[in-house]
């Protein structure tokens, strides 16, 4: 059952590799198998949480957007948020597991979205290092976590943000903010983008965190 | 009676007709197949039309899918048979040595795709610009990954691939006292927000219990990717850690702890982790001047391994692969404003044989033609001594 491998040797001449391939019907068979097993990996840990590219994982790991898909049920009565949202912006509901997205009337790639999940949703240092793994940049511990945290007052509570920026020629920006309503729901508020056009939305951003309330 | 059949069967295999048919029925399959991409996507099209036994149809009526036209297996198959028997009715002479090599060169194309289709392993890897990426991780093929993270510098993974997890019961992690039984697996599902009404969710530990899922019918199209979920119970020294839903669309970290250890759970694209890491130190877009035309792509990598104690720079770019520990990189597409390179990786042990098949098939050529050259000559010769 088990294929313990630490890391699996590939390296065969090429002179064994043609009288390797004498058995090959027999040997499809077995690599067809093994596919089936349990793997073992031993691995050092990963200072990108995230795999960069995986559709979705930009944006909460959410499911790929279809167009059929209906609008998600959203948290109603005591546990649901509200905002206000500034001159020019507007709001798409969202879909799938996303509650919301905003539409911002600043030029460039980025992007404004609203996901809730139940629960602590895994923690805040873990979302944290999520996001942060999102635009490639290697985990924090608490110390540091409290260090980066900045505490935004709404009608709904206080609001734990943090503002990300990656390195790399171009910069990717994340402006994220999580709050627990009494439902004992998480909401993500989460914008995210090129360092430069997140940077003009920014200001917005944080007027949408500072109206949340809890009607 | 017995060899009177077998002999009907070797002069069928090879006769000349039944080569002109297979040919036919070969060129008819690449158009069907070309068509059929539209709808079924590369890859799709080609397991269904091209390495498959038998191209099947679903009819409504029919509870399973019939046969309705030979595939490229069984053509494939029955060519390299008819070429086989014609090579071994070739005579066994030094005059026919050119004949044989040529035949040969092909026996072995056909092999190489064989190999192709039954060993080929298509990954990717994307890498950003600065990461260190020790993985390739597959396009389709989905995995839920069991990672016991308590050690602050390392990462036992396990991986459950999704064709276990698709067959349901008790699923023992060997190197922990970890059993998952698996109740219910999604191979694509969609998931949303569970409103207040619905029946409550089968998780009953994690993010679970707050999300409502659908079964989606499975997409093999090239842009789209299967929302694999999958609820699982760990039960672990006899007791259960409740039912956990782990899904490709949901980001969140999950996890419990054992006896002081903790493992999280977490559905992803199934990963093959590498011996050797490749860290992204420069991707080029250059464009033609003055448009945006592209004119080349490429990724400056540091090749890192340490077990062969190799710290080397490679330039992968446009048709110019890294052919590495019997895997190929390719420049394959590039993103996040050309900050991350992703390239695709090919594993086929057979990537030698059609080379091997070219040389063979020109050697051959040229040994006919100095065959009958000489024999040529030597006639002009006898006709002038004559």
């Amino acid at each position: 059952m088990l294929k313990t491998s630490m890391f699996p040797r590939h390296s065969r001449s090429f002179i064994a590799k043609a009288s390797f391939l004498a058995g090959t019907g027999l040997l499809a068979l077995a690599v067809g198998c093994g596919r089936d097993q349990v793997s073992h990996y031993r691995v050092p840990k990963e200072a990108v949480a995230d795999h960069p590219d995986h559709p979705g994982h930009e944006m909460e790991g959410m499911p790929p957007a279809g167009g059929d898909m209906p609008a998600p049920p959203r948290p109603a009565g005591a546990g649901a948020l509200k905002w206000s949202l500034p001159k020019g912006w507007s709001e798409v509901p969202g879909e799938g597991m996303r509650f919301a997205t905003f539409k911002s009337p600043i030029q460039g790639r980025h992007e404004a979205t609203v996901v809730v999940l139940p629960g602590a949703a895994g923690g805040e240092l873990a979302n944290v290092n999520r996001w942060r793994g999102q635009i490639g940049l290697g985990p924090i511990d608490e110390a540091a976590l409290a260090a980066a945290r900045v505490v935004v007052k709404s009608k709904a509570g206080a609001l734990n943000v943090y503002d990300f920026t990656s390195e790399g020629q171009a910069k990717s920006r994340m402006v994220a903010g999580l709050i627990s309503t009494p439902d004992g729901n998480t909401w993500f508020l989460k914008l995210t983008g090129d360092a430069g056009p997140v940077a003009k939305a920014k200001p917005d951003f944080m007027r949408i965190l500072e109206s949340l309330r809890l009607d | 009676m017995i060899k009177t059949l077998a002999s009907r069967i070797w002069t069928f295999l090879k006769s000349f007709q039944l080569t002109i048919v297979l040919l036919a029925l070969l060129m008819c399959l690449v158009v069907l197949c070309t068509l059929a991409q539209v709808e079924m996507g590369t890859q799709g099209a080609v397991n269904a039309y091209m390495r498959s036994f038998f191209v099947k149809k679903q009819f409504a009526a029919l509870p399973f899918a019939i046969p309705v036209f030979p595939g490229g297996g069984l053509v494939g198959l029955l060519l390299t048979l008819n070429l086989i028997a014609k090579t071994l009715d070739i005579q066994r002479t030094w005059q026919k040595a050119g004949m044989w090599l040529v035949h040969a060169g092909l026996v072995i194309l056909f092999a190489g795709e064989f190999v192709a289709g039954m060993m080929q392993v298509d990954t990717n890897m994307s890498i950003e610009v600065g990461q260190t990426v020790n993985y390739v991780q597959s396009y389709k093929n989905m995995e839920l990954a069991v990672i016991d993270v308590t050690d602050p510098a390392w990462d036992e993974v396990y991986s459950v691939p999704d064709t276990l997890l698709s067959r349901g019961g008790a699923i023992p992690i060997p190197g922990t006292p970890i059993t998952l039984n698996v109740k219910r697996y999604f191979p694509n599902s969609e998931l949303s927000n569970l409103a207040p009404g619905m029946p409550p969710s089968m998780a009953t530990a994690g993010v679970g219990p707050g999300i409502a899922i659908v079964e989606r019918p499975t997409v093999t199209n090239d842009n789209e990717l299967n929302t694999g979920s999958v609820f699982v119970e760990p039960v672990a020294g006899g007791r259960s850690y409740g039912t956990w839903l782990a899904s490709m669309a949901i980001g969140a970290p999950q996890s419990f702890t054992h006896e002081g250890r903790t493992y999280s759970l977490s559905m992803r694209l199934l990963r093959q982790y590498l011996p050797y890491s490749f860290t992204l130190k420069q991707f080029r877009h250059d464009v033609y001047p003055g448009t945006q035309i592209p004119k080349n792509f490429s990724s400056l990598v540091q090749v890192v391994n340490p077990s062969q104690k190799e710290s080397r720079e490679v330039l992968i770019y446009m048709n110019q692969p890294l052919r590495y520990e019997g895997k190929t990189f390719y420049q394959a597409s590039f993103g996040k404003n050309d900050t991350l390179s992703v390239l695709s990786v090919v594993e086929n042990p057979g990537w030698l044989l059609p080379y091997v098949s070219c040389v063979l098939v020109s050697l051959g050529l040229l040994v006919h033609f100095a065959i009958v050259l000489r024999r040529s000559l030597k006639r002009r010769q006898d006709k002038k001594e004559a």
